[in-house]
């Protein structure tokens, strides 16, 4: 029978003792950095992409819907490592490592985050395009009778209204995003993943060390659904909402959609 | 048919605010507007009235270019509403431009289409403070005087969904006007409302009959009796009559309008 090793298991759950090591301890931190990098840059081009899907031009609908199309038709791990290596060896881009001053950020988060923006901003995409469509043509017209331009009427008129169709998906993409950049360990970013398959490497724990490890992605994904409820409400609130399911009650069906 | 019945004479000295020349509008096949010509002056106050299809509310979507045409001429105060010519051809004029005429003619929809996401007095000063660049302390002090100027002054802070729909109606009004417009469209201002909230909306719109220039397309025949000094029966796209309300309802000159009227005045 396996004599589970408690004291391994706990030195790497328990922060005060994990922390210590600086894989864990950077990976935290890299984990959490990229994933509000990465989604923020892939909503904005989410963004771009559903307003060029959308637009009367056939230019810029053509780019959007190739972008879609491969970015979502394609494996992440593909584009992690044709980002990054393919990139690399053709000389194309080598992601030099950057340094902003207080802290050095290496070329694979470099190209792990962007491959991570790039890749959800195609998902990211339909989501806003979603919210877009759902908001009643009569406001934009009656925005642009005003004498708005149709970027005024979108920012000021159309987008907020449409956030409250697309913070829920957004939410749920953000919580995907923070269990998706394990992939990175592919390219060797360091973050918890790859944390922890190097202390697994040293000393070969997979059962403890990777219970370990899903406590942390499962912290991570709770707290951030408090916070996504706390958004939805306020949202809600002001737009005169009936509130959604218990917090409970979503983190149970894992269904944090509405 | 081809010939128009004569506009009511009217003091030469007023101004034309309104002039389409030879309009003509398609969708896909369907031939919404066939020569439309028509003269606006300063001060009227045009009910227009059709049965649904025959292009009344496509007629006032052209007047501010929510709607293109292909081909004749719209001017609002002596400018080319949406295009300007080259080599006799229409050329669709810049977006900026567009907008630019659009802030000087006031639109009210059947709909409302007020911001839900707004206050009633954040609706009405939303275009002023972001479009004029109006201080937001002077839009806000002149959308409260339009607010009360439509009954609502206790509304300033209410979101739409908070408001009945004649009340909605009342603030969509009030945003128009924020603007300044010389021009107002309603495009069946009282077809989305509960009878009994129609008299709201028409009260204010009698008011405001006396001292700007508008085109109502509505069968409120009620209002085209008190406020209006012209009503048009457009049909399949024509103009089939042009005259004063009360000689309309007397003496039609067309059996199709006299058809129509005698449906909606039951």
């Amino acid at each position: 029978m396996y004599h589970f090793d408690w004291v391994t298991f706990w030195n790497y759950l328990y922060p005060p003792s994990a922390f210590q090591n600086p894989l864990i301890r950077n990976g935290f931190t890299v984990t959490i950095v990229v994933s509000v990098v990465a989604q923020v840059f892939g909503v904005l081009l989410g963004l771009i992409a559903a307003l060029g899907k959308m637009s009367k031009f056939a230019l810029p609908r053509w780019i959007a819907e190739a972008y879609i199309w491969y970015f979502r038709g394609t494996p992440l791990l593909v584009q992690l490592m044709l980002l990054f290596f393919g990139l690399g060896v053709t000389h194309i881009y080598d992601f030099p490592a950057l340094n902003l001053g207080f802290v050095t950020v290496s070329g694979a988060i470099q190209a792990g985050t962007l491959a991570l923006a790039i890749n959800e901003g195609a998902y990211m995409a339909e989501i806003v395009r979603a919210g877009i469509e759902s908001i009643d043509p009569g406001q934009m017209e009656a925005a642009k009778s005003l004498g708005m331009t149709y970027g005024l009427a979108m920012r000021r008129i159309v987008l907020p209204q449409a956030a409250k169709v697309i913070v829920p998906p957004l939410g749920n993409e953000f919580n995907n995003m923070m269990k998706t950049t394990s992939l990175l360990v592919i390219i060797s970013a360091p973050e918890l993943f790859y944390a922890f398959s190097q202390i697994n490497a040293r000393l070969f724990k997979p059962f403890e060390l990777f219970i370990a490890l899903s406590f942390y992605y499962l912290f991570l994904t709770t707290v951030w659904s408090f916070i996504q409820a706390r958004i939805e409400a306020s949202l809600g609130e002001r737009k005169g909402v009936e509130k959604g399911p218990s917090m409970l009650k979503r983190l149970m069906t894992g269904n944090v959609h509405r | 048919m081809n010939t128009l019945p004569s506009p009511t004479p009217l003091p030469i000295d007023k101004q034309i605010i309104v002039k389409a020349e030879m309009v003509n509008k398609n969708f896909g096949s369907l031939h919404v507007l066939k020569d439309i010509t028509l003269e606006v002056r300063q001060n009227d106050v045009v009910v227009v009235i059709g049965p649904s299809g025959s292009g009344k509310s496509t007629l006032l979507r052209c007047i501010n270019h929510l709607e293109k045409i292909d081909n004749g001429r719209i001017y609002v105060n002596g400018r080319m509403i949406g295009y300007f010519e080259r080599d006799g051809r229409l050329v669709e004029e810049s977006e900026k431009t567009i907008s630019q005429q659009r802030a000087e003619i006031g639109m009210v929809f059947q709909r409302f289409n007020l911001f839900p996401h707004l206050t009633a007095l954040g609706n009405i000063i939303e275009a002023p403070v972001n479009v004029r660049k109006t201080p937001v302390d002077q839009a806000e002090a002149d959308g409260e005087r339009l607010l009360a100027r439509v009954g609502l002054a206790d509304k300033r802070d209410k979101y739409p969904n908070q408001l009945s729909g004649g009340q909605q109606q009342r603030v969509a009004i009030a945003r128009a006007l924020a603007m300044k417009p010389s021009l107002m469209l309603f495009d069946e201002p009282t077809s989305a409302l509960d009878p009994e909230m129609i008299g709201e909306v028409l009260d204010v719109m009698k008011e405001l009959a006396h001292e700007i220039t508008m085109i109502v397309v509505s069968h409120e025949m009620g209002f085209a009796r008190a406020a209006a000094n012209r009503i048009l029966f457009i049909d399949e796209g024509r103009i089939l009559e042009d005259t004063i309300p009360d000689e309309l309802f007397a003496n039609p000159r067309e059996d199709r309008t006299k058809s129509f009227l005698s449906k909606i005045l039951h």
